[in-house]
């Protein structure tokens, strides 16, 4: 069953708002990237509509970099998250969404690949930098934070878990 | 066949898909230039300016080698001035050496002479020729005061000269052997015969009284026979240049050896010197004598 997709203004404001977290987050870096993760791979892509997902995913790694105020040379994590957006877009363009466990291993199988781009893509435009433990608190996050913007982007309809 | 139209046309999804595309490459190319993106503008531009940096430095070193060129040779030059000033001192100062080296040559050719000789020899300088002139002579800067008496020997390493005609205090006339009235008894080496040398002139004399029946070969050298009591027997007269067999005696012309036209230093003989001069005796050096025992 093809679930619908959630409306627009919805989204942009949950977006919005999460950017804002982002920001406001900086002194936690946990909850800062975990707050990341969940714009870029849940609630900024939206099928048949890449490019305002992907100027928020541009806007979340900056926002990321330029808080954190590292690198000597930042874009790393702004284009990892454009990349990772518009393939998640692609994914649920392809494969709809049709449960929360589909939802969950999907957001899985991207954070994966988020983490991994990432630290390539910092590392090319920074060089080698420290590598902290983030990443793994966003992955045993991840069914807290999947749930949520389950929740948030679809809605309690009847029938969905 | 109709021509299909294109697909692509520049609508709203185009031009996202476009922005879209844009994003993703200039965020990929501004990461991929990592830090310090402007290396790679100047490793670009220090690639593309490499021909024309090794044009500028093969002018420069061109410029700069003919600049070494070109000091090279005004050092050389400067170099050659200053090395013929030295060569026009040096050629200045041996014109200034030359008549004392050849004082100092003639002095030891007379040394030499003087210790072939044991006699007591007086050594006099030249100081004037009058030999041109007729009855002319050699003029010596010693005289009386050297205890020079007339019809003494005068000697040169490379025969004899003459006989002192006239002797004043401080000066002598020499009478040469080549002038016409001068007379010196001489023996033929070879064939030993004798005879009396007169002068002819221009360094050359002819030995008269010597026998028809003697064989003489021209070439042979000439001595002093020590008959006429001025010479010794045994000194260099000259040697023989011509024979002529006259009537009665041969006709023997002899180039003198002496030059007497270029003469600086000559030694005087005693007076009466005895008929035979012996070469002094040298003892040879004794060798070690061994001891027995001693290899």
């Amino acid at each position: 069953m093809r679930l619908p997709a959630p409306s627009t203004t919805r989204q942009q404001l949950l977006c919005a708002a999460t950017l804002g977290l982002i920001f406001l987050s900086a002194p936690f870096p946990w909850v800062q990237a975990i707050l990341h993760t969940t714009l870029v791979l849940a609630l900024a892509p939206r099928p048949g509509k890449p490019l305002p997902a992907a100027l928020w995913a541009v806007a979340a790694g900056w926002v990321v970099e330029g808080t954190l105020r590292l690198y000597p040379h930042m874009g790393g994590t702004a284009w990892a998250d454009l990349t990772l957006t518009l393939l998640a877009g692609g994914l649920a363009s392809r494969w709809p969404l049709e449960d929360l466990r589909t939802w969950l291993g999907r957001l899985a199988l991207l954070s994966l690949l988020h983490i991994l781009l990432l630290h390539g893509a910092v590392r090319l435009a920074a060089g080698p930098h420290p590598w902290g433990w983030s990443w793994l608190g966003v992955l045993l996050s991840l069914p807290l934070w999947g749930w949520a913007t389950w929740r948030l982007l679809h809605g309690a309809q009847p029938g969905r878990r | 066949m109709p021509v299909r139209a294109s697909r692509w046309r520049w609508n709203r999804a185009g031009w996202e898909r476009l922005a879209l595309v844009l994003l993703w490459l200039g965020h990929g190319t501004w990461v991929l230039l990592g830090t310090n993106p402007g290396r790679h503008w100047t490793r670009a531009a220090g690639l593309l300016s490499r021909p024309s940096q090794g044009l500028a430095t093969r002018w420069e070193a061109w410029r700069s080698s003919r600049r070494e060129a070109g000091r090279t040779l005004t050092t050389l030059r400067a170099e050659n001035e200053r090395l013929a000033a030295e060569l026009g001192q040096l050629k200045l100062a041996e014109a200034k050496e030359a008549p004392r080296r050849v004082d100092a040559d003639a002095a030891v050719h007379l040394l030499g002479l003087k210790q072939q000789i044991p006699l007591e020899l007086k050594a006099a300088r030249v100081i004037f020729t009058t030999r041109p002139a007729t009855f002319g002579g050699l003029i010596l800067d010693r005289g009386q005061d050297l205890g020079l008496v007339p019809d003494q020997g005068v000697l040169a390493p490379e025969g004899i000269v003459g006989r002192l005609w006239s002797v004043g205090p401080t000066q002598a006339k020499v009478l040469p052997v080549d002038a016409p009235n001068a007379s010196v008894g001489v023996m033929l080496m070879r064939s030993r015969a004798t005879g009396v040398l007169q002068g002819l002139g221009s360094g050359q004399a002819q030995i008269r009284y010597v026998s028809n029946q003697e064989v003489v070969q021209v070439g042979e050298a000439v001595l002093t026979s020590g008959l006429d009591r001025v010479f010794p027997r045994g000194l260099l007269v000259g040697y023989v240049a011509a024979v002529v067999k006259g009537e009665l005696e041969l006709r023997v012309t002899v180039n003198l050896s002496a030059p007497l036209d270029r003469l600086g230093l000559v030694l005087v003989l005693p007076t009466q010197p005895p008929l035979e001069v012996q070469p002094p005796f040298v003892a040879p050096d004794e060798k070690p004598q061994r001891k027995k025992g001693t290899p």
